[in-house]
């Protein structure tokens, strides 16, 4: 029985317990290990981290990562709101099958996905052969890398997008009609105004997503250092040769830009909530 | 245009034809090229060599040393997130505290690490320089480059799923129901196998399928732990990076097909929730706005 | 005394929800708590169900005398509606009103054919007969208050707590289930507290009604007495519409430009300014003036749908514009024209010596 007053007694139990599991988890399994990570960055001298994070190799890898993630996300930006306008807006055949698949990069392993698209874009293979001829080669360069990153982040944006766009109310696309607009003003003015905290939601998403893969990179790039080599695949490069202290420096870096970009996407999600809720109110 | 069309005409305002086609045109295509051919490949690459190969390859007891492994990597790591998801979930939308949105955001966290950190991260814990490292070689404990690490890893990875899915959706429900149950004179316990368990398992069995799909799949915070070590650390996907490597490709392509043909399962369920139980959903890490419960 | 609260302080952050509220319910009685939002009205109901716990040390609740303050909600054996009824959604009507003997501990659970009993009793207590099978989500808005209802009598509360009953339902229903609720106090007369911001259900269904403001307790008393005596502005302002008219109160009287009202309980006071409140229904309409016990206005806008007129008049000195209820016969005798100028008398004047603001 409580036996206490004031805010200790609550109605519905399992308070400390629940929260006490919650933070013993999250403890052991994120905290302690991310905090190990920066704990192991302090054993290079300052010299030697900033030796590490700026080295050529390293400073190419982050101008191929970003890069690449930029573009990718840029091409899912764009076609995702296409793929999302097309399933809320319209009706055809195959509709449902197309809005179940879009989570495919999602369920499917990331090494699947980079033997699958390695092999597609190989000279030999069924996109490939028809890139050849025309001098273009897309596995092992990093036009791959380009390739994987499209499909690993595709989903975000459509899934962002896609419901913010299915809860528009039509009358503010109707009231804008009225006012004179047309098809046009009305989706550049109003639509995609509505649309952009969702959209850059979903874009900062599918960046932040492949500025960290690894899985389906691996496999479609030629990971030769300045050239083809992300990130994720130059900390995986030191790790093998035992380099755990660069590895942890280079990582420590990653993680400072994912924290970084989580707390973007809060910003922009508080945003894109505050942005919907006044349409009701 | 006859009047009949006019009356049938969609309320919604929309574009012209020409555009709707090109505008559907555009999103099939794009889906055709990144999601529709790939997949199919996946088993075209499966079967070049005849299902004899295939099966072949299947029943090789390195692939069901590996099928083994990420079973066992699963069944730990999904029932251990499962409990957490709930318990988290639990507390975050039943009461109010301070530091709530800290607590979401640390949730989230293992979503936007790379998975390479994923492992890096318990390499630096239990590896052989790590802060356990010196403690644990004498006592002959082996986590890193053994299944231990393994199965650390994919908790890693999958953390999140089940606690992100069931905390909005038990935010939403509020916890009136709850009260309502204490009132009447229902126990902690009843009220929450009576009462809340009911109304969130849908929600749990969303979660619970995605993060078992990830579990299964992680590759990249595995390879990390993992010791490539084949009948022994290897999972499905490390398997079949073994066998791309090893030139095997329609071998890679088998066991890649057991793996794709998950994703397909999960897929279908997922939609198969979504489409009876509409709410639920959120097969990503969006933020959780954390909104307090108004009191009047 | 059924149920007690003495010196209830509950504070929400920095926000005083109820500041030292003290309320006693006799045996059987039916009690309104009435209020604007954030009165903190719904508070005090979770506060005697042990759904909120008070701040201070010397709060207390007592339900016949014993001192419940710090028993859980799942002991006080408080029957609570909540106001979007909080029915369980997987389970059927039959269920959710069984819930709370199916939750009991073994050694004190009903027998299901008892179970089974209690609840075909209170099925047929609220009409629903046929509905037991049903899913909350089958049902209809006024059916769903009557099982929530069901739901909490069929522990056998020792009072039930009600939090904004009608709130959720639309006008017709809301009006079915007010008499429904009445006719049912007095079939099974158990100590009843409801929740509304509603006056007109409260003034209707209660034997005495409470009315909060910023989380204490303006007044209580029966229907009849908040309304005809209210304690202040506020009480007045809350419980219908009003029209104030500035004025000086002078021997007993409220002067109104040049006519003065009958004030008695102004009588000895000092000659101040002083705001006059008048219900429109006490305003009366006249085509003579009547020396003092008068003043002139013109008529601004008739409006006389519905069982009654109502007017909107300004005074003719400039000082406002206020309104008036007529019947329809009155309205009909009369038959006053837009523009047109009438003389006004006032009955029921109230004034309060102390803040004017409301």
């Amino acid at each position: 029985m409580p036996t206490q007053h004031g805010g200790k007694i609550r109605v519905l139990p399992g308070f400390k317990l629940t929260l006490g599991y919650t933070l013993l988890y999250l403890s052991l399994i994120v905290v302690i290990p991310l905090a190990a990570t920066f704990a192991k960055s302090t054993e290079l001298s300052w010299a030697q981290f900033s030796h590490t994070i700026s080295s050529p190799q390293a400073m190419a890898a982050y101008r191929l990562s970003f890069g690449a993630s930029f573009f990718a996300a840029v091409i899912n930006a764009l076609f995702g709101s296409i793929v999302a306008w097309v399933l809320v807006r319209y009706e055809f055949s195959g509709k449902r099958f197309m809005d179940a698949l879009v989570d495919l990069p999602f369920a499917l392993p990331t090494a699947v996905a980079g033997i699958t698209l390695a092999t597609l874009y190989a000279p030999n293979g069924w996109i490939g052969r028809w890139l050849a001829p025309l001098g273009i080669q897309v596995s092992y360069t990093r036009l791959g890398i380009f390739v994987a990153l499209t499909f690993i982040g595709l989903p975000f944006v459509v899934r962002t997008v896609q419901p913010v766009l299915a809860d528009m109310d039509p009358e503010i696309e109707e009231a804008a009609a009225s006012l004179g607009a047309n098809r046009w003003q009305t989706i550049w003015r109003i639509v995609l105004p509505a649309l952009s905290p969702a959209l850059l939601t979903g874009f900062a998403l599918a960046f932040a997503r492949a500025l960290g893969e690894y899985g389906s990179v691996v496999f479609i790039s030629s990971n030769i250092p300045m050239k083809t080599q992300i990130v994720p695949l130059l900390i995986m490069s030191e790790l093998d040769s035992f380099e755990y202290a660069k590895a942890t420096a280079l990582a420590v870096v990653m993680l400072v830009v994912s924290f970084a970009l989580l707390l973007t996407i809060n910003l922009l999600q508080w945003w894109s909530n505050r942005h919907n809720a006044t349409e009701f109110a | 245009m006859t009047d009949e069309e006019k009356i049938n005409a969609p309320r919604r305002m929309t574009e012209p034809p020409f555009m709707r086609r090109l505008l559907i045109f555009t999103a099939l295509a794009f889906i055709g090229l990144f999601l529709v051919i790939p997949l199919v490949s996946v088993f075209a690459e499966a079967f070049r060599q005849g299902v004899g190969y295939y099966f072949h390859t299947l029943r090789d007891p390195y692939t069901v040393n590996a099928i083994e492994l990420t079973l066992i990597a699963a069944g730990i790591s999904v029932p251990l997130n499962c409990l957490f998801g709930v318990c988290a979930a639990w507390t975050i939308a039943k009461f109010d505290f301070p530091g709530k949105s800290i607590l979401l955001t640390l949730i989230d966290l293992p979503f936007s690490i790379s998975p390479v950190i994923s492992g890096l991260i318990y390499v630096l814990v239990f590896g052989a320089q790590g802060w356990f490292g010196p403690w644990l070689l004498p006592h002959h404990i082996h986590i890193i480059f053994a299944v231990p690490g393994i199965v650390l890893a994919t908790i890693f990875v999958t953390f999140p799923f089940v606690a992100r899915e069931l905390i909005p959706l038990m935010q939403a429900q509020g916890r009136t129901e709850e009260e309502a149950a204490r009132v009447l004179g229902a126990s902690g316990w009843q009220t929450f196998w009576r009462v809340t368990l009911p109304n969130i398992k849908w929600g749990l069995l969303y979660g619970v399928i995605l993060c078992n799909a990830r579990a299964m799949g992680e590759f990249g915070a595995v390879s990390v732990v993992s010791g490539h070590i084949q009948g022994k650390t290897n999972t499905i996907p490390l398997h079949v990076q073994i066998l791309y490597e090893g030139n095997d490709f329609t071998g890679a392509f088998a066991v890649a097909s057991l793996l794709t043909f998950l994703a397909l399962v999960t897929l279908v369920l997922k939609s198969w929730i979504e489409f009876k139980h509409v709410g639920i959903g959120g097969i990503f890490p969006l933020p959780i706005v954390s909104n307090r419960d108004k009191q009047t | 005394m059924s149920v007690e609260v003495k010196n209830i302080t509950k504070k929400f952050g920095n926000f005083a929800a109820l500041d030292h509220v003290n309320l006693k319910v006799e045996s059987g009685e039916l009690v309104a708590l009435l209020g604007p939002s954030g009165s903190g009205k719904t508070t005090l109901l979770r506060v005697i169900a042990g759904l909120e716990f008070p701040d201070s040390k010397d709060s207390q609740v007592l339900f016949y005398g014993e001192d419940v303050t710090k028993i859980p909600a799942s002991q006080r054996k408080a029957g609570f509606a909540f106001q979007h009824y909080a029915l369980f959604r997987h389970l059927s009507v039959f269920e959710n009103i069984a819930f709370g003997l199916r939750v009991r501990p073994k050694a004190l659970r009903p027998p299901e054919s008892k179970i089974r009993e209690r609840v075909g009793e209170l099925l047929k207590l609220i009409q629903l007969e046929p509905f037991g099978k049903r899913y909350p989500a089958q049902l209809s808005g006024g059916q769903r208050q009557r099982v929530a209802l069901a739901r909490a009598l069929a522990v056998e509360p020792k009072v039930l707590l009600l939090d904004e009953p009608f709130g959720a339902l639309d006008a017709k229903v809301r009006k079915e289930l007010r008499r429904w609720l009445r006719k049912l106090h007095q079939e099974i007369h158990i100590t009843t507290l409801f929740v509304t911001h509603d006056q007109e259900e409260a003034l209707e269904v209660a034997d005495r009604v409470a009315i909060l403001r910023d989380g204490q307790i303006e007044q209580i008393g029966t229907p009849e007495e908040i309304y005809d005596h209210p304690a202040s502005p506020f009480v007045y302002d809350f419980l219908g519409n009003v029209n104030l008219f500035s004025g000086r109160v002078h021997e007993g009287a409220v002067e109104i430009g040049e006519s003065k009202f009958h004030v008695p309980e102004t009588a000895g006071e000092t000659e101040s300014d002083a705001v006059a409140f008048v219900r429109p229904h006490d305003v009366r309409i006249t085509r003579e003036a009547n020396g003092q016990k008068t003043f002139p206005a013109r008529v601004v806008r008739c409006n006389a749908a519905g069982p009654v007129a109502n007017l909107d008049l300004e005074r003719l000195d400039g000082r406002g514009q206020f309104s008036a209820q007529l019947s329809k016969e009155e309205f009909q005798q009369l038959q006053p024209k837009v523009g047109e100028q009438v003389f006004v008398e006032l009955k029921n004047v109230k004034i309060f010596s102390e803040d004017f603001s409301i």
